[in-house]
């Protein structure tokens, strides 16, 4: 029987001195309890329709607004943000700046105490438990990692005991085992408290494991909503809208089968009666040997002091040689010291014990400043590497300030390189998530450095930004001589990566090959990594050594084709 | 000069100092108290000075402020940047009167308000550095201070870490894009000069990127219900319903009043420039 949750008609919404509607004659219907995933281009008004969900268009948000909006049987139009918030939790996409208060557990009863509910305290203990984040309680926000305050975020929504909660691209902000988390935990609110869980999500992964609907959007407008199964089928409707196959369907599909696999196992089971040598995939020949030594790591011991006192050990005498022509990527949980072991690279910090050499120079004997016309280091969060009012005098600062000959030249062919024309003259925070990280990778292209080192240069991509990304990383071998990436992507990784190191403990317990890293699943498991969608089904068909891309699948399948038709003739 | 790292007086150091102060994590006598019994505790303290010229009875109540300080367990940064501040202000204060043509009497004048200073400043250590953020704004809305102040502080308090490590990340992307100076200059002040640059310009990104991310903070605080508990009082009472007042914070009020009059009777035993 039918149970809307929310409904709306005819609805339409135009910010305030804007040109056109942002959203155009809507109409939808969510049913109670069902897990909806929105998925749809940047620019698709996702946000802006979830954002009437809680009443805050039109009630904060005053623009031209039409048609009708009912939530839980309430009229939104005559309601107010207050009473419906309690209906309906949103999290932000930068759910770190909903966290208000200094404590989780202050945070999250924050919600009940200003409704003057007297059962805040059993409301915010059941949402902390409802989530597994108990023992966070106690916790400073500024403590948090980020799948951490992206659950407590969560947890103050849910205090409010809402019917239909909102989540908006969780996996911008986190890394994918992160975003697993929040997704196996939506889903036991969904089935076990009966729970309305709307994502906006732009990938196609998370949505064919999860979601029970799928609404795509497309300029100001829902073109379907469709059970999953249905909508995964779509491949190439939703390729049009940016939101790539998950790599299991490609495969499946371009194999010629009309299925949706929602996981690696389920497209290893369609797969079945496909039989396929244990050996099939071919790995592609290395690329040129790696060369001359760039930087070396001696005995590198190094430790931060904590906020009680004493010295949390980060990294514990490690050593490591990295070579021209290697592109390594740098792995391992949260904490494991990715960040530190790049900066310490980049002889922006020296270590507490062992010996750090860049090129021929000990990082002791060479100023930070000096060395980073060397050595370049990329921080994690783009926005925090514009200096400047524009892009262009970003990517200058470093070749001007050095009165490097023919700066404005050096400057001219970065952009051309990164194709940065359109955006060089603006200000490098409003441009979109993957239109930063190109400008930074501009700015650290710039500095014309022998050794490059990136942090996490494709979180909070969505990916088509992401498949960008790494295509620029793979064209910079020719100018820069070893490119070092921490990273969470094991996409990435898979893709771009020719040495893995994988860090944990402080030492680098592995340094492989991707191929043998995503082969060895004690290994994975063991530092908590998740390879790609295409190795784990790889891993299912039997194969080894797994594959590391669709194509090379696809390669293995026709080998076998190829080969069977060959006996029969 | 060889490169090494330092755990002390380097900028993780004064933000590790500041958290500390401000989150009252090194516990102490007065972050075990209830916040309203401090904050009285500490405006009584802060006002008495100002009802004397006697130096014995300002010297008296500077030693309850310094005595205070150390049960409050004050961090050293925040004590040593009280140090330089009070010494720097007595050597120019010296210099000022010594030019100015002032004698010993100018000397003692300036004394007294110094020690006045100084023991406002040390009643602000003691208190401010034991109450954590949610006690203090729990204190605020007990003296009736508007929702908004008492939100604000909180807020501020929750920004602080944060704000300083995006700071430290700004200037560092300052430092290691823009070349040292050619000449280091006498001194070194040419290199004295770019830092002070460098740090000026590093607050422009932080302001642009926190006006940016401030957008959300006002639309969640809305759906959390911020403005709903402005027009009704619930809130308050539930707030208000957690702070208890026990035997430890009288006793404490108590014992510094009998201190502050004890030290007021020997100001009129034995006044000194009265």
């Amino acid at each position: 029987m039918s149970d809307p949750v929310i409904v709306i008609e005819n609805l339409s919404f135009r910010y305030p001195g804007a040109d056109s509607d942002v959203l155009r004659n809507v109409n939808l219907t969510i049913e109670r309890g069902d897990f909806v995933a929105i998925v749809g281009g940047n620019g698709a008004a996702k946000t802006t329709l979830c954002k009437t969900f809680n009443g805050l268009i039109p009630h904060y948000w005053s623009g031209e607004f039409a048609g009708i909006v009912t939530v839980d049987g309430v009229d939104t139009y005559t309601s107010s943000v207050s009473e419906l918030s309690t209906r309906v939790g949103y999290v932000y996409q930068d759910f770190q700046n909903q966290l208000v208060r200094p404590t989780v557990r202050d945070d999250v009863a924050f919600g009940p105490i200003n409704f003057g509910r007297t059962s805040y305290r059993d409301d915010s203990d059941a949402a902390l438990d409802s989530l597994g984040i108990s023992g966070l309680a106690d916790r400073h926000v500024w403590q948090l990692s980020g799948g951490q305050a992206h659950l407590t975020a969560l947890a103050g929504a849910l205090a409010l005991k809402p019917e239909v909660i909102i989540v908006d691209e969780p996996v911008a902000e986190l890394d994918p085992a992160r975003a697993e988390e929040i997704y196996e935990r939506l889903t036991e609110l969904n089935r076990d408290h009966g729970v309305t869980v709307i994502t906006i999500e732009h990938h196609a992964e998370f949505v064919a494991r999860y979601a029970r609907s799928v609404v795509l959007m497309a300029h100001g407008s829902p073109v379907w909503h469709l059970p999953v199964d249905d909508a995964l089928r779509r491949t190439d409707e939703l390729e049009m809208h940016g939101i790539p196959a998950p790599q299991a369907v490609q495969l499946v599909r371009g194999l010629g089968m009309d299925a949706a696999p929602r996981t690696p196992a389920d497209a290893a089971a369609l797969l079945a009666d496909r039989p396929i040598a244990p050996d099939a995939v071919v790995p592609t020949a290395a690329d040129v040997a790696p060369g001359r030594v760039v930087a070396e790591a001696r005995g590198v011991t190094h430790g931060y002091k904590a906020v009680g006192g004493g010295i949390t050990r980060v990294l514990d005498d490690l050593n490591t040689t990295l070579r021209s022509g290697e592109r390594i990527a740098l792995v391992g949980g949260n904490g494991a010291g990715k960040s530190t072991l790049l900066k310490l690279l980049a002889g922006i910090i020296v270590a507490r014990d062992g010996e750090v050499t860049i090129d021929g120079r000990s990082t002791r004997a060479v100023s930070a400043r000096e060395m980073s016309s060397t050595a370049a280091y990329l921080a994690q969060h783009p926005q925090l590497m514009f200096l400047k009012g524009s892009v262009r005098d970003d990517i200058a600062l470093f070749p001007r300030s050095r009165r490097m000959p023919d700066a404005e030249g050096i400057v001219d062919r970065v952009i051309d390189r990164v194709e940065l024309h359109a955006l060089a003259h603006r200000d490098g925070r409003t441009l979109s998530g993957g239109q930063q990280r190109r400008a930074t990778l501009s700015i650290g292209l710039a500095m014309r450095p022998k050794l490059l080192l990136l942090d996490e240069p494709t979180s909070s991509l969505d990916t088509r930004s992401r498949d960008d990304v790494t295509t620029m990383l793979a064209e910079l071998a020719d100018s820069i001589e070893c490119t070092v990436v921490a990273t969470h992507d094991m996409q990435l990784v898979a893709e771009w990566a020719s040495r893995v190191l994988v860090l944990e403990g402080g030492r680098i317990i592995a340094d492989v090959a991707p191929r043998d890293l995503f082969s060895d699943i004690a290994l994975w498991r063991r530092v908590g990594l998740r390879p790609p969608q295409i190795s784990l089904l790889g891993r299912e068909l039997g194969l080894d050594p797994v594959p590391l891309s669709v194509a090379e699948l696809f390669d293995a399948y026709d080998a076998c084709g190829a080969r069977t038709t060959a006996e029969v003739a | 000069m060889a490169r090494v790292h330092h755990d002390v007086l380097s900028v993780e150091w004064v933000k590790l100092e500041l958290i500390r102060t401000a989150y009252a994590t090194r516990g102490g006598l007065f972050a075990s108290m209830d916040p309203r019994a401090v904050v009285v505790w500490y405006i009584g303290l802060a006002i008495v000075p100002w009802f004397t010229h006697n130096i014995t009875v300002l010297a008296g109540l500077f030693a309850i402020g310094v005595i205070s300080i150390i049960l409050a367990r004050v961090g050293p940064l925040i004590l040593g940047l009280f140090v330089l501040g009070m010494g720097m202000e007595v050597v120019y204060m010296s210099v000022a009167a010594w030019l100015f043509g002032g004698n010993v009497d100018t000397l003692i004048a300036l004394a007294a308000l110094n020690l006045k200073l100084g023991v406002v400043a040390l009643a602000s250590m003691a208190a401010f550095v034991s109450l954590d953020p949610e006690k203090l704004s729990d204190a605020l809305i007990a003296f009736r201070a508007p929702q908004m102040l008492a939100f604000g502080v909180s807020y501020g308090y929750r920004m602080l870490p944060i704000l300083i490590e995006e700071f430290s990340t700004v200037f560092e992307g300052y430092r290691l894009r823009t070349a040292p100076p050619p000449k280091r200059g006498l001194l070194g002040w040419r290199v004295g000069a770019q830092w002070a640059q460098m740090v000026v310009l590093s607050f422009y990104p932080i302001f642009l990127n926190t006006a940016k991310s401030v957008r959300t903070t006002v639309e969640a605080l809305e759906t959390r219900g911020f403005t709903h508990a402005g027009a009704d009082a619930s809130g308050r009472r539930i707030r208000m319903a957690k702070l208890r007042i026990r035997p430890r914070d009288v006793i404490v009020v108590v014992v510094t009043a009998i201190a502050v009059v004890l030290v007021f009777a020997a100001g009129a035993a034995w006044p000194l420039y009265r």
